[in-house]
């Protein structure tokens, strides 16, 4: 079954907790690597997630001179192969879209890879904006965010 | 997909394989110092010899040979830890440690092959460049040949043409980020680049001011994939800020 990864911009409010999984997940020694996944925030709980498109005709696969770039073909992601990075940071420059990340803690390119085909970041989202799905279920139209349902009252105790 | 022996297990490898991706198949460790994956191998360095026996010859024949540059054939026999190749490999890292003392990676592997102190007379002029080539060899792998080897025997070193700034340096930091011994300076900052006595302004994103390539690598890439300069500029934060407004524009069809 091939899965693909879902994001339903209309459910993302924003919280931040798949940047936070995506870090942690990475890093090591307790320190957070820089989040493949950004959430572009447009305000109160609007955000945007933007995350690799794992294209099929990628530019920054094109442009790596060592071809440190390759698809995983059970994953359908774009991985790196760490023992052929440069650190020439053209992919960086060369995505159309910048979805790679230059890391400076760890000096070194980082992407999102779908974590091997369990994504860390997926069971963290409360709306389910983004989602790891069967590729049949890619053009169902996302459920509109009941919005007001996930406001409520802080009071001072009465 | 020929069958070779390595250590005693079996393994099949591409008929294009090297002795060392047939070890590392085997999941047997060969050391090695000029070598990188995305790289042609070099042999250079000397530490990845083991011993290999073609199928045809005598069983207890061998030829002590560099793994990553060897190719594989059916029925090959390949020993990486006889007493032979670990003296061999010893004295090559004496040698190493003799060139270079000071240097962390030569000591660490030195040691791991039972020398604390080079038995030959340790270099008064101490360097840190065990000549792996592999900062060369990368530039030439980008297109760009910056730097090469000059002189030979004690006077062999790095450099650029005429120890001058070298004019085909685009900035990219191959060199200097593969050095396995960290023995190339450079300075770095979103304003400018410095290495090999050479100044690069950094390719700024117009909006932001941030940069992570030169002027140079982004003309460099420009040429080659038909695309203008200009399409590099954009930081990475700002193509993220542009896509999200793509996306806000988008309407859900029903």
């Amino acid at each position: 079954m091939h899965m693909i990864y879902k994001v339903s911009v209309e459910r993302c409010i924003a919280c931040g907790k798949c940047e936070l999984a995506c870090a942690f997940a990475h890093g090591s020694e307790g320190r957070p690597a820089k989040t493949r996944i950004n959430i572009h925030r447009r305000g109160p709980e609007l955000g945007t997630p933007i995350v690799c498109f794992q294209c099929d005709d990628a530019a920054c696969v094109a442009v790596c001179p060592t071809e440190a770039l390759a698809r995983n073909v059970e994953t359908g992601a774009i991985e790196m192969v760490r023992s052929r990075c440069i650190s020439c940071r053209m992919c960086v420059a060369a995505c159309p879209f910048g979805n790679m990340l230059w890391d400076e803690t760890y000096h070194c390119v980082q992407k999102c890879d779908l974590c091997g085909g369990d994504p860390r970041c997926v069971p963290f989202c409360p709306t389910g904006a983004i989602a790891w799905v069967p590729v049949e279920e890619a053009a169902i139209p996302p459920e509109p965010l009941d919005r007001e349902s996930l406001t409520f009252e802080t009071g001072t105790g009465v | 997909m020929p069958t070779l022996k390595v250590n005693g297990r079996r393994v099949i490898v591409d008929s294009d394989a090297t002795l060392l991706d047939a070890a590392r198949a085997a999941g047997v460790e060969v050391p090695t110092l000029c070598q990188f994956d995305g790289l042609e191998p070099w042999g250079g360095c000397r530490l990845c010899v083991v011993d290999m026996s073609q199928a045809n010859w005598d069983d207890d024949w061998f030829k002590v040979v560099t793994a990553c540059n060897h190719p594989v054939d059916e029925g090959m026999t390949v020993i990486t830890d006889s007493d032979r190749i670990i003296e061999t490999r010893r004295v090559v890292l004496d040698l190493l440690l003799a060139r270079c003392p000071d240097t962390p990676l030569i000591q660490q592997w030195a040691l791991e092959y039972g020398i604390e102190q080079t038995s030959y007379t340790p270099n008064p002029d101490p360097d840190d460049c065990i000549l792996c080539g592999l900062c060369t060899r990368v530039c030439d792998h980008i297109g760009v040949s910056a730097i090469s080897s000059i002189n030979r025997g004690w006077g062999r070193e790095i450099a650029p043409p005429f120890n001058q700034p070298p004019p085909d340096c685009i900035g990219c930091l191959a060199c200097a980020e593969i050095c396995p011994t960290d023995c190339i300076p450079f300075e770095t900052s979103t304003v400018r680049r410095k290495i090999w006595g050479k100044e690069f302004e950094m390719l700024r994103d117009p909006k932001t001011g941030e940069a992570v390539i030169t002027k140079e690598q982004a003309e460099h890439f420009a040429e080659r994939s038909g695309v203008p300069m200009t399409y590099f500029e954009t930081s990475d934060r700002s193509k993220r800020r542009e896509m999200a407004k793509t996306f806000e524009k988008l309407q859900v069809v029903k």
